[in-house]
């Protein structure tokens, strides 16, 4: 860097002093100043992706519409970012005014330059030897308050770094991984706190959702999933003893209602997930979906999709949030389409169940009855020697993320065609063990399959079907270029019609995609991120980066 | 629960093991108890890649035999529990020595019910294999024979030998299992006949290597591979069997059917 020289000329003397203003204003570049206010905003600056669903409502839907139908045949990869951790991205990453904030396998971490996919950071958590974290060392990504970027690890710590520097600035202990606790998910800001749910369902923890003051890491409340013995619910376990490892963990990221001052979180199975023997009861709340008093924790109302789990259906999909007219009257909605095969609206206000229908195939329940429980068939149960079941434990749907668009009024979902059989054998119980009581297996000869469906969230009725040739575990953004853009298993980056489902572009990436795509600007040029494997790809129209 | 939790214990290439004829040092006097408590825990653990009853899944042989490729005493069988085989997709199981031992007893129990071995001639086998058979023209071994067919170098330590009669007697009766995305992104070969007819209307037999939403690449039966866009194809028609001929007692007697089938349990994956 050339320091500027004082010159004797005015002009010159002024076109220095500009440069070094230019100079001293590239670091503040650097530092992400992130307000409360901004995230309140999201939609209103679509150039940057401040928290995992976009926007607290969960609609995962961009106002960026430079990329469109017209011209998203043209596509263009710009950058490639790839790691050597093993393991893969499920992540969602955060843009702000040109810095990528990214979170990968083992609590591995980065900020890029977005503009060119350059390093400006690097992270990396040492972690214990023995992380008990079922399904993958995966993170969904970072939240993000001023300057602070928030983390919740594989080891049940919640960690603040600096978005300058990634220098640790707090980092405390949740709970102990050895028992079986660990987090996945990307945090969620509300106000002054960090919110975080926790992993674990398949190691008969007891699941919970902290929030953490963003300024010093001092735990503000915990709301447990299972109550404790005497406390509302808690007859819903027939024993201290069951609900202490009922599992319920809070695994995905919740929305937010400012207005209703209301956050929505969802919960996963019950434990053991697929043996009931021990557990008859409605087990709350496990798969559920939780509205919180965000400042104190205090429970407000639960739904319960799936009580008395045997299918590991966790309820933990993003819930969204919709203001739309309903049988001619404005209503405050939370649409959610569950592992369990059904789509469900309620009214978020107070959590009343307005309908529900399938979105998918389903073999196990009759119908919901109108007050939103299912009348579940008898066939459905898991036995000694193994039942087929759809969908499969994997569920319909799962943790992919949900887009709705309000250009559409469509809510897009991804969709997985599978049934499992589910076998039911009592398992003792050992702590920091795989507790799930037997097991399920695939259905030979039985072809999975995926799809995306656009469900019209007043009627639940399926509009139009994308069909995927394998059953996905990509997420789904919307854009106001009357766009959908998908992933799939197979590894492609897709983009659909909005409209019509259609398939416009696509590009094989290399590797099975398990995040969401995510948009922003830079520069005038609007730019689509997918993380597919250990890699992070990006692509924008042709021009200059 | 989030999903598949086994696959990421896991990685899918497969064991190149060393067949040990072990005294197998069986515990005595196993209470029901026990072996109900190893049952439970075998499914739990093993099942997903060893089969719900033990008897082979795609991923991992079948356990019923008595004979284990990596030794078949209690204590080789609790050491690759407990650590794994390197080399092979057996991984470390995070799981205590009492439960490995009661998984170990279920398995003994197994055995008890298990078929015998085969009595007929493994060399008289091989003959018939690489010769009059014909298996070898669609079939590999240890590096011979053609490439249209399932290489059968392991054939033995996979698979029982009740499910090879199956395959040679009814090939059409079990076509290979598909597992859900079981190594992320590719569909492997299902052995199941596939007709192509290209826009030109050329049409091929063979089978499927590889198959997404937008494309297939294919094997037609003189072993040429092909790689279309399904757009370009006028249709692609599963024909439900597989393209291995029916061998009958016509085709291949009972004694020669012994032979074959000594031949193929004694393939383990070992150099000859």
């Amino acid at each position: 860097m050339t320091r500027p020289r004082l010159s004797s000329s005015p002009i010159l003397y002024l076109l220095n002093l500009i440069y070094f203003l230019y100079l001293i204003s590239v670091p503040a570049k650097l530092a992400a100043q992130v307000t409360n206010d901004q995230l309140l905003n999201s939609s209103a600056s679509p150039a940057n992706w401040l928290q995992y669903s976009a926007t607290y409502d969960g609609h995962r839907f961009s106002s960026l519409s430079q990329i469109n139908r017209e011209n998203v045949s043209q596509l263009t990869a710009q950058w490639v970012f790839q790691t050597s951790t093993p393991g893969f991205f499920e992540n969602s990453p955060l843009v702000v005014d040109g810095i990528m904030y990214v979170t990968g396998p083992e609590n591995i971490a980065f900020a890029l330059d977005a503009r060119t996919g350059r390093r400006l950071w690097s992270y990396k958590r040492v972690l214990p030897e023995k992380i008990r974290a079922c399904c993958g060392h995966t993170n969904r990504g970072f939240a993000i308050l001023g300057s602070r970027l928030f983390m919740a690890t594989l080891d049940a710590h919640v960690v603040a770094l600096d978005s300058a520097t990634g220098n640790v600035l707090w980092d405390v202990q949740a709970a102990d991984y050895a028992q079986g606790y660990a987090f996945t998910v990307a945090p969620l800001i509300i106000k002054d706190k960090v919110i975080v749910g926790v992993s674990g369902g398949e190691y008969g923890i007891r699941g919970f959702i902290d929030a953490y003051d963003t300024a010093t890491g001092k735990r503000a409340w915990r709301f447990y999933t299972v109550p404790a013995p005497g406390e509302p619910g808690s007859d819903s376990w027939p024993s201290a003893d069951s609900a202490a490892r009922g599992g319920a963990p809070a695994w995905v990221t919740g929305t937010y209602d400012p207005q209703l001052n209301l956050l929505y979180w969802p919960t996963g199975n019950p434990a053991p997930s697929d043996d009931g023997s021990k557990r008859k009861g409605e087990n709350l709340y496990s798969n559920s979906i939780l509205a919180l008093n965000p400042d104190t924790g205090k429970l407000q109302w639960h739904f319960q999709f799936t009580p008395f789990d045997l299918h590991d259906w966790d309820a933990t999909e993003v819930p969204v949030l919709l203001d739309a007219d309903l049988d001619g009257k404005p209503r405050k909605l939370l649409l959610h389409a569950d592992r369990n095969g059904f789509f469900y609206v309620l009214d978020r206000t107070n959590g009343k169940f307005l309908f529900a229908k399938p979105y998918a195939t389903q073999n196990w329940a009759k119908a919901i009855d109108p007050s939103g429980k299912p009348i579940v068939l008898p066939s459905a149960l898991p036995t000694e020697d193994g039942v087929r079941v759809c969908p499969g434990a994997a569920g319909a749907t799962n943790w992919m993320s949900p887009t709705y668009s309000p250009q559409t009024s469509l809510l897009y979902v991804s969709v997985r065609e599978q049934c499992d059989i589910f076998y039911a054998h009592p398992q003792q119980f050992v702590t920091g063990r795989i507790f799930i009581g037997s097991t399920y297996m695939p259905v030979s000869k039985e072809k999975d399959w995926g799809a995306v469906r656009a469900i019209d969230p007043k009627t639940g009725e399926v509009r139009w079907e994308y069909k995927e040739y394998s059953a996905t575990w990509a997420g789904n953004l919307s854009t106001a270029g009357h766009l959908v853009f998908t992933g799939d298993v197979d590894g492609y980056l897709i983009a659909l019609d909005a409209d019509t489902g259609k398939p416009m572009w696509h590009i094989q990436t290399g590797a099975a995609i398990y995040a969401a795509p995510i948009t922003y600007e830079l520069n005038g040029r609007q730019y689509v991120a997918i993380s597919s494997g250990t890699t992070l790809l990006t692509f924008a129209l042709p021009g200059t980066n | 629960m989030n999903f598949f939790y086994l696959f990421f214990l896991l990685s899918f290439n497969l064991s190149s093991p060393l067949l040990q004829q072990e005294k197998s040092a069986s515990s005595s006097a196993l209470s029901a108890e026990t072996i109900e408590s190893g049952k439970s825990n075998f499914r739990v653990n093993c099942s997903y890649c060893h089969g719900i009853a033990a008897n082979g899944g795609f991923r991992a042989p079948s356990l019923v035999s008595g004979h284990f490729s990596h030794g078949s005493s209690d204590d080789s069988i609790l050491d690759n529990i407990l650590h794994g085989i390197p080399g092979t997709a057996m991984p470390a199981n995070d799981i205590d020595e009492p439960t490995a031992r009661e998984i170990i007893a279920y398995l003994r129990s197994l055995q008890k019910t298990s078929q015998p071995s085969a009595t007929g001639n493994p060399e008289a086998g091989r003959k018939l294999f690489f010769g009059a058979a014909a298996c070898a023209q669609c079939h590999m071994v240890q590096g011979h024979g053609g490439r249209f067919g399932p290489d059968l170098s392991r054939v033995g330590a996979m698979r029982p030998r009740e499910y090879l009669i199956e395959s040679i007697r009814e090939p059409d009766a079990q076509l290979t299992e598909r597992f859900v995305a079981v190594d992320f992104g590719t569909n492997p070969p299902t052995y199941e006949l596939v007709t192509i007819t290209t826009g030109q209307g050329t049409v091929f037999s063979g089978v499927v290597l590889n198959e997404d939403t937008f494309s297939l690449q294919f094997m037609d039966d003189r072993e040429k591979i092909h790689s279309w866009q399904k757009s370009e194809l006028k249709s692609v028609v599963r024909e439900k069997r597989s393209p291995m001929p029916k061998y009958d007692t016509q085709q291949l007697s009972s004694a020669q059917l012994d032979d074959l089938i000594a031949y193929l349990t004694s393939l383990r994956g070992d150099s000859k």
